[in-house]
């Protein structure tokens, strides 16, 4: 299809809680957290949104192709206020191949945002109906408790400046030092199979391939403060 | 009123703002010292304020659902009868539950199937002698935000009290512990489309009309009672007052998601309300006896809705 034929949908989304996206390569014991979702995020949760509304069928045939492959912006709250919290949790040992779980106290960063968090998603305008549905039935990101209510659904390109950026992406003398920068999960590539995303329900190859990539990514985030162990930060613009 | 005869419940939320005093429900911990920290979040605005975490309210409803599911004849695998929080995970190592199968864990427990559960994949390890085991997973149907402090609305006072040692040797000793006091802004959401249903490929696992009915009474009762009878952390001797409940609750009762506002925010319920559409119902209340006769309704007149995925497979069949 003809990049003349695509156009961007704009989805916003309120965040009505605190909620919590693991960064990745930091442990589940002590979990530090972006300050809103990635683009493997959006991508996985269009997925499993699929599922649930289309089945696994339609998304492995008709969805995933463009899953996989759209160009996926997202542009933070107006303002990230993230805390540090000390939790009860399980934890499991295993040891000769015997798993003993016992509890034990884990962290985990937990963020509060004001403003609309807004993903915004480049597809095939013809389809515009369908991808719209998808996008109004997220209901969470990355943690299940990290709820999402969808606001409104529109045709609307995005302010590239506004919106988070691979390291790579952001070209040369962009002033980096204020923002806030962390590693985020993409998908390999725009021809990652669906069995790699989706794993068949057989026990896991050792030898299947990682469908993600990770990258830094920059976020149009600048610190306005910090308090113990909470950080303020709010939304500006890359130069 | 709701609508007579059975409204069908694919999905949803209760939003409220609810008044506890004198309370320690949800805490950090002590940081080695002598002392009990409340727990805080930063929010947005800049202001810290106190929090109770989500894991608490969800451990408190599974505790009340095992007993209703008890009572509704519903069946608990051999963890949850013991009250076991890994749920059927904690019986993966036993050989007769080598083979379980995602049909099997949801028939055979009511409190698996409303509030997930994980089992790990493992590979083979010739060495050690251990099988290949295949990931089973279940995503809670319930889940709880943390509840946060209203910002002007939330104090704390500390108390010193006195308390024995773990042994003879270590005699008494004084403790500072915090009671809490104040309006705190607190979510629910209950995808009862889930029921019976492997929510991973959206496959019925439970057919029987009835049984899901009955799960779904046994979830509804329980919300309605961790609402109305507080618990967490140190209730023995801080059960909070409870001392006002407001809020909406929200059903979707067609495919798609029940929407969530903020009770953070002074007009929640006015921006709820303005949602509202033909599968989109809101139930807005003020008192705590309000908020019992809607959760009395739904728990006597709503059915958990199937996956749209089964209409259209209905659909199709009914083509043919």
């Amino acid at each position: 299809m003809s990049r003349a034929s695509l156009g961007w949908l704009a989805a916003d989304y309120h965040l009505p809680a605190t909620y919590s996206c693991r960064l990745p390569l930091s442990s589940a014991n002590s979990a530090l957290i972006s300050p809103a979702p990635g683009p493997a995020t959006v991508r996985l949760a269009l997925i499993r949104v699929g599922i649930e509304l289309f089945g696994r069928d339609v998304v492995r045939d008709s969805l995933f192709p463009w899953i996989r492959a759209a160009r996926v912006l997202i542009r933070p709250p107006e303002r990230v206020a993230i805390s540090g919290q000390v939790l009860r949790a399980y934890k499991a040992d295993e040891d000769k191949g015997r798993v003993a779980i016992g509890e034990s106290v884990i962290y985990r960063e937990m963020a509060h945002a004001e403003g609309a968090m807004t993903v915004y998603f480049e597809i095939p305008l013809k389809q515009c109906g369908m991808w719209e549905t998808l996008l109004r039935n997220i209901g969470y990101w990355g943690q299940a408790s990290s709820f999402a209510t969808c606001l409104e659904v529109s045709e609307c390109a995005p302010e590239t400046n506004e919106c988070a950026q691979s390291l790579q992406g952001l070209g040369e003398y962009v002033l980096l030092q204020p923002f806030f920068s962390c590693i985020l999960s993409e998908l390999r590539d725009s021809q990652v199979a669906w069995q790699e995303v989706v794993p068949p329900e057989e026990t896991p190859s050792k030898t299947a391939r990682n469908p993600l990539k990770l990258e830094v990514y920059v976020w149009p985030l600048q610190v306005v403060m910090r308090a113990g162990g909470s950080t303020l930060l709010a939304r500006s613009t890359f130069a | 009123m709701l609508h007579p005869p059975a409204l069908p419940v694919y999905e949803l939320t209760i939003n409220v703002r609810v008044s506890w005093q004198a309370h320690s429900l949800s805490n950090a911990g002590t940081n080695g010292s002598n002392r009990v920290m409340s727990r805080r979040q930063l929010l947005a605005d800049g202001s810290e304020t106190d929090a109770c975490s989500g894991s608490i309210a969800k451990h408190h409803h599974a505790v009340l659902l095992a007993e209703y599911l008890a009572a509704f004849g519903i069946p608990l695998c051999r963890a949850c009868q013991q009250r076991d929080g890994r749920r059927v995970a904690a019986l993966v190592e036993q050989p007769e539950f080598k083979k379980l199968s995602m049909e099997h864990i949801l028939r055979g427990c009511g409190l698996c199937d409303v509030h997930g559960f994980l089992v790990t994949a493992k590979n083979a390890n010739s060495q050690q002698g251990t099988e290949a085991r295949s990931k089973l997973t279940k995503h809670s149907l319930v889940e709880f935000s943390f509840a946060l402090g209203l910002p002007g609305h939330a104090q704390e006072t500390l108390h010193l009290f006195t308390r024995s040692g773990d042994s003879k040797e270590g005699g008494q000793m004084l403790m500072k512990m915090p009671t809490r006091s104040g309006d705190y802004a607190l979510l629910v959401r209950y995808t009862s489309v889930g029921i019976g249903v492997d929510t991973d490929r959206w496959q019925i696992a439970i057919v029987d009309e009835q049984q899901r009915r009955d799960r779904h009474r046994a979830v509804l009762s329980a919300l309605r009672d961790a609402l109305l009878s507080p618990d967490g952390a140190m209730t023995a001797t801080m059960l909070p007052h409870l001392t006002g409940l407001e809020g909406a609750v929200v059903v979707r009762s067609d495919v798609g998601r029940a929407p969530m506002y903020s009770a953070l925010k002074g007009d929640f319920v006015t921006r709820l309300v303005a949602m509202q559409s033909d599968t989109c119902l809101v139930y807005p209340f003020a008192t705590v006896d309000a908020f019992h006769a809607i959760m009395q309704d739904l728990i006597s007149s709503s059915v958990p809705c199937l996956p749209a995925s089964c209409h259209a497979e209905q659909q199709q069949e009914g083509e043919k």
